[in-house]
């Protein structure tokens, strides 16, 4: 069978599991709500996001294992450095982890945890087919696109989150299979749940003006994103500091989260029926209250997630946007009154496509996530406009998307195509030459000469006779002066000419450090030495060879 | 391949005993030590075509101010230098991840379950999640040090058998301890071994190791199994036939792991092997 078809044929039963992961997570959560909402209304309830906070964090680190986290640093880890290799434990735990925070309050969203479920799955069916570490990246892609389709009824911004912040680039065979794997996702939550349009917003009336004022909104979300980010650093390392336990810490944040529940009930759950109403133009909040809406959102947010409560950011930024975009509908109002703007419906999708694409620092997946669950494109150049201008402001302050900076803090991230990422393919086993000729330190030049003469070797290992340990280099160019010289034949040691400046490498080494060693030191060769033994020669042309022959490979399926 | 055992230390006496296992093999097959002291209670490994989560019992990371000292201490009362393994990649913050170049690894029966469960017959399931999936062979130690002096490898014709027989001979040569190949027959002569031995090139290297047979052409398995030494390093291939047929008709490796209480390498379907 061609390569290409069975991968587009795996791609659409990845697509059948990523949907799935979806619809298990909706009836999961709906569940949940159902379970708690006739006591919603008891004094009590302030406690429930605590609770599920903790339950959550118990379930996933103490009965399924998993680590905390909201999951998709993982799966772009998985993809970037693990050939897309996923525990199948991370197809559910997060499923019900995230059902259980959500479910009770807890400010976070569905879409992370249902992306990494979704990816686990797919990088499972990969495993059982066998496939190649490319396909299997492929195919995880797919996964996550089918997660975040189906969550959303929204293939190509499933689509084009996939491609832009967990794959990381646009080529065609990535196109085809992540595209087919969305739609069967999209497919799939359709069968289940209907085919619904999640905001379905009215029609527009969209001046010049309105449009300049786009330009404004992205300042605002672009701030707002900011401000997102770094509040979820700093609550994350300082309840890190602060409490040792992840269960008590993920409890402490829920009740906290709970308490401004109490003065602000938007900021609890997912907070999508209150999009709705703003999307609809039924919404009753004035000027201050959107404002305070939107700060107390981001703080309950960065509070459930920094704290360790299970759920992704997807939902709080679009409740965020939304807040955010009716607070600038109002501020234009009250600045300009007489003046005809577009409604508050309209302000409310830019902002969600600003903070979202801003956060995520993917503004492809803003622009096809707003349009999709909107079920228009009469608001597409202004989304374009927030999201483009938002992403490139918030670049400036912080460079990488919520997802990246876990990994860029440990060091793991890598960009696919990159120097880093061809090179963290390789390994330093299959690039040692081993034909180097090896010397005794002890050896008399007269000797070594005649060594010379038998090979074509340049470099030579000297070797300790005693131990057998690696003691230096010897290049020939660099002693060639001696070599001529009869008189010193009986006169020098072999470990007299070792070269002082060739540092050596371990089998330890990454080809990074490996390359940095070759910068530094301006060596064409150098010496791979692993507890003490000398095990060959690394080289740079060596390397430059396999590198092209994994370029090749990149390009293969 | 790293001519290297990884050795996860578990600083208690039971992992004492592990360790002086270790240090005994890698004395007699010329290999490099590599210890593993656990920080967090996960570790991952990630094979070609699966990852492998290793949940360690508590007792792994009993003490941890101490486990390096014991670790270093035994070691170096045995001759051999310390080395340790710090991981350089993470898949979360506390979930570092081993590389998986080595040449052999020593596992206990059980890596996750309580080491009270440790007993003839039973090999956990993140012991087998790696024996499946690794290119390298897996020592699962007798619960006290006990030095091996022979080496008896099982070879019933598949495959893995032959791989198995591959790492018996390679070990004898280095070891320089004498090989046993045991074979209980199913119905079939003498001569057709010989013959898949000769076809998977063994049969030469073999006979220059001048090894013992203990071919059983009668009887049952298990009874024939008292035959094996009781200080032999024992070789045996696993999960060579597919789920399917071990369901069907049962495991040699099974029988094998639930009878003899010897040190056993077990060779995986996946082992890579170097050609005589």
């Amino acid at each position: 069978m061609d390569e290409r078809l069975k991968l587009v044929f795996i791609g659409a039963v990845a697509g059948v599991g990523g949907g799935t992961a979806a619809v298990f997570l909706n009836k999961a959560l709906e569940i949940g709500r159902e379970i708690l909402l006739p006591y919603r209304g008891s004094w009590y309830s302030f406690i429930f996001p605590a609770i599920g906070a903790f339950l959550s964090t118990v379930f996933l680190i103490y009965i399924v294992k998993d680590v905390g986290g909201h999951g998709v640093p993982e799966v772009i880890y998985s993809v970037t450095k693990r050939g897309g290799l996923i525990r199948l434990r991370s197809s559910f735990s997060r499923i019900i982890s995230c059902a259980l925070t959500i479910s009770s309050g807890g400010s976070a969203g569905p879409e992370s945890p249902v992306v990494i479920s979704g990816a686990s799955v797919a990088s499972n069916i990969a495993c059982h087919f066998r496939l190649k570490d490319r396909q299997r990246i492929i195919l995880v892609g797919g996964g996550a696109a089918a997660a975040i389709a189906a969550i959303f009824n929204a293939p190509v911004a499933g689509m084009a989150f996939s491609l832009e912040a967990i794959i990381g680039e646009w080529t065609s065979t990535n196109l085809i299979v992540i595209a087919v794997s969305a739609a069967v996702g999209a497919e799939v939550c359709r069968i289940f749940q209907g085919n619904q349009i999640p905001f379905k917003g009215g029609t527009f009336t969209i001046s010049n003006a309105d449009l300049l004022a786009c330009i404004g909104l992205s300042f605002f979300t672009c701030l707002s994103a900011i401000l997102l980010m770094k509040l979820l650093r700093f609550i994350r390392s300082l309840s890190n500091r602060i409490v040792s336990s992840p269960c008590i810490r993920a409890a402490l944040g829920g009740l906290i989260v709970g308490v401004i529940g109490i003065f602000i009930p938007e900021v609890l759950g997912e907070g999508y029926h209150f999009v709705r109403e703003i999307i609809h133009g039924k919404s009753k909040y004035g000027l201050l209250l959107a404002g305070l809406i939107t700060l107390g959102k981001t703080l309950a947010t960065c509070l459930t997630i920094g704290t360790g409560g299970i759920g992704g950011l997807f939902a709080p930024c679009l409740v965020i946007g939304s807040f955010l975009g009716l607070f600038y509908q109002k501020l234009l109002l009250f600045i300009a009154p007489s003046f005809s703007w577009a409604g508050e419906s309209y302000f409310a999708l830019l902002g969600m496509a600003g903070v979202l694409s801003s956060v995520l620092q993917a503004p492809m997946t803003g622009i096809f996530l707003i349009t999709e669950i909107t079920g228009g494109y009469q608001v597409l150049i202004s989304v374009v406009l927030v999201s483009v201008i938002s992403v490139c402001l918030s670049r400036i302050f912080e460079p990488f998307s919520v997802y990246h900076q876990e990994l860029i803090a440990r060091g793991e991230f890598l960009r696919p195509r990159t120097d880093r990422y061809i090179l963290s393919e390789l390994n330093i086993l299959e690039l040692i030459d081993q034909n180097c000729q090896k010397i005794r330190s002890d050896m008399r030049l007269r000797e070594f000469v005649e060594i010379v003469k038998k090979t074509k070797s340049d470099f030579f290992a000297v070797i300790d006779p005693k131990d057998g340990h690696y003691i230096g280099l010897v290049h020939l160019d660099d002693i060639r002066s001696y070599l001529f010289d009869p008189n010193l034949y009986d006169t020098i040691l072999v470990e007299e000419l070792i070269d002082p400046n060739i540092p050596t490498v371990s089998l330890d080494h990454e080809l990074l450090e490996v390359m940095e060693i070759f910068d530094y030191s301006h060596n064409s060769v150098l010496p791979v030495v692993h507890d003490g033994k000398f095990f060959g020669l690394i080289s740079k042309s060596k390397i430059l060879d396999h590198y092209r022959k994994e370029l090749m490979v990149e390009e293969e399926i | 391949m790293r001519n290297e055992l990884l050795h996860v230390f578990r600083n208690t006496p039971l992992g004492r005993e592990t360790l002086f296992q270790s240090i005994y093999f890698c004395k007699k097959t010329d290999t490099s030590l590599r210890v593993y002291i656990p920080v967090s209670k996960q570790f991952l490994m990630y094979f070609e075509n699966e990852v492998v989560t290793v949940d360690l019992d508590d007792s792994y990371l009993r003490d941890p101010e101490t486990a390096k000292i014991h670790a270093e201490e035994i070691i170096r009362m045995e001759g051999l230098i310390p080395r340790f393994i710090e991981p350089k990649s993470y898949t979360a913050s506390t979930l570092p991840d081993l590389p998986v170049d080595f040449k052999y690894m020593t596992c206990p029966r059980s890596i996750s379950d309580l080491s009270t469960k440790i007993s003839l017959g039973y090999i956990g399931p993140k012991v087998r999640g790696i024996i499946k999936n690794s290119t390298f062979p897996v020592l699962i130690p007798a619960s006290v040090f006990k030095p091996w002096k022979n080496i008896t490898v099982f070879f019933g014709g598949s495959n893995n058998a032959g791989k198995a027989v591959r790492f018996g001979i390679e070990i004898s040569r280095k070891s320089g301890f004498p090989l046993l190949l045991f074979t209980q027959s199913e119905g079939k002569p003498k001569s057709y071994y010989e013959e898949l031995l000769d076809q998977k090139g063994l049969l030469k290297p073999l006979k220059k190791l001048s090894f013992e047979w203990l071919f059983f052409e009668k009887g049952d398995f298990r009874k024939n199994l008292y035959e094996v030494p009781h200080d032999s390093l024992v070789i045996v291939g696993a999960y060579g036939h597919g789920p399917i047929r071990d369901i069907l008709f049962g495991s040699k490796m099974e029988l094998i792991q639930s009878e003899l209480p010897n040190n056993m390498l077990i060779v995986g379907p996946y082992c890579a092997v170097h050609q005589f």
